[in-house]
């Protein structure tokens, strides 16, 4: 992908990251205390919710992938070779995927209910 | 008065490590920092190294640190750095060649990168001009302070991106690329984006802008690089050769 197009996704991923961990924030200890938040019920109920779901899932993908985009370019400040870029770029990439995966199934898990 | 003049000292096939050697020189009105280290070279110890040509601002040659700060030592007044105390050095992120001359090869080879001139595609028209490419007042506007560029590697010197990124071309070739690609005659794109806009290109720059506080031609480099981010990142790569001029002959 073009670096150009890396760097659009980092910004406009720094943006979203703002917005959804300050509302993950406000709901997480400002809005509702954090002592309530942390309950078991109200994070199942969290689960529940379908809009509470999706806006977890949408900033865990927010978050992986401004993360992975920025470890990226820190290591290929760190050393400059050809394969050294091909590799950090690749392995950013695999790592994000696979975050997002994981993150992914613990929400599905969550909502769907853990196999017996 | 005398200025003791603070002069670091390295020959790499022989030293170490660099070593300080301080010498007097006589002041007077209007000395640039040149002046001193030529009496130096003249007077008292013909080994120093220095480069140097046109002792006007104008040839890029005598780049070096000057109580810390990349300068020209040409168009630098001891009496502006202090008068009684000055301490040079080369500048930083050059190899040394020897005392004050740093190897600018690395510098040029990136400057050539980015391909530093206007391309053009209609070479029957080149070999043979039938009339004048034009250009709008507006149009020579936005390129022309980088036109101003001598060269001289101080902005380069200065730069933390260049220090640590072995592969970044550096402020002064990143600002001969926007100076060229925004040329309305130009149709050199599709090379200059393919250096642009790779894992090592201008989006490595942190914005730092000591490239253009260090200038002495009021180059601002900075700005130059932020520019060309935004052309880079909203512009479509042009595709192959003859895309991208914005002009053509009557
Ligand atoms: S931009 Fe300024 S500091 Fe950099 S090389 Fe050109 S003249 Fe020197
Ligand atoms: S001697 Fe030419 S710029 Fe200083």
């Amino acid at each position: 992908m073009r670096e150009s197009r890396l760097m659009q996704l980092q910004y406009a991923t720094a943006a979203a990251a703002l917005v959804l961990v300050a509302v993950h924030l406000l709901m997480q200890g400002v809005l509702v205390p954090y002592s309530t938040a942390i309950s078991f019920d109200r994070v199942l109920a969290v689960y529940k919710d379908g809009v509470d779901v999706s806006l977890l899932e949408i900033l865990l993908i927010v978050v992986v992938a401004h993360g992975f985009n920025g470890v990226r370019i820190i290591l290929l400040e760190l050393r400059q070779t050809r394969s050294w870029t091909t590799w950090v770029s690749r392995g950013a990439l695999i790592a994000a995927a696979g975050t997002i995966a994981y993150g992914t199934r613990t929400i599905l898990l969550a909502v769907l209910g853990a196999p017996s | 008065m005398d200025t003791l003049l603070r002069v670091q000292r390295f020959e790499p096939t022989v030293d170490r490590a660099p070593k300080t050697q301080e010498y007097s020189v006589p002041f007077r009105d209007g000395m640039t920092v040149l002046d001193a280290i030529l009496y130096v070279k003249d007077y008292v110890d013909h080994s120093l190294a220095v480069r140097f040509s046109c002792r006007q601002a104008s040839c890029g040659s005598c780049g070096m640190k000057i109580n810390g700060v990349p300068r020209l030592a040409c168009y630098t007044q001891v009496a502006d750095v202090g008068g009684r105390e000055v301490t040079v050095s080369p500048m930083d992120n050059f190899p040394i060649v020897r005392d004050l001359v740093t190897d600018l090869t690395g510098f040029f080879e990136k400057h050539k990168e980015v391909i530093p001139h206007v391309v053009r595609r209609d070479s029957a028209e080149m070999e043979s001009p039938t009339s004048d490419y034009l250009m709008k007042p507006e149009d020579l506007e936005r390129i022309l302070q980088f036109t101003y560029c001598i060269k001289c590697g101080l902005c380069t010197s200065s730069c933390p991106t260049v220090a640590t990124d072995s592969l970044y071309p550096g402020p002064q070739a990143l600002a001969q690329a926007y100076r060229y690609t925004m040329d309305v005659r130009d149709e050199g794109g599709a090379e200059r984006f393919k250096v642009l806009d790779s894992a090592h290109g201008v989006f490595r720059c942190h914005y730092a802008g000591s490239c253009s506080a260090v200038c002495p031609k009021g180059v601002d480099p900075a700005l130059g690089i932020q520019l060309l981010k935004r052309h880079v990142m909203s512009a479509k790569p042009p595709r192959g050769p003859g895309e991208g001029a914005r002009t053509s002959k009557p």
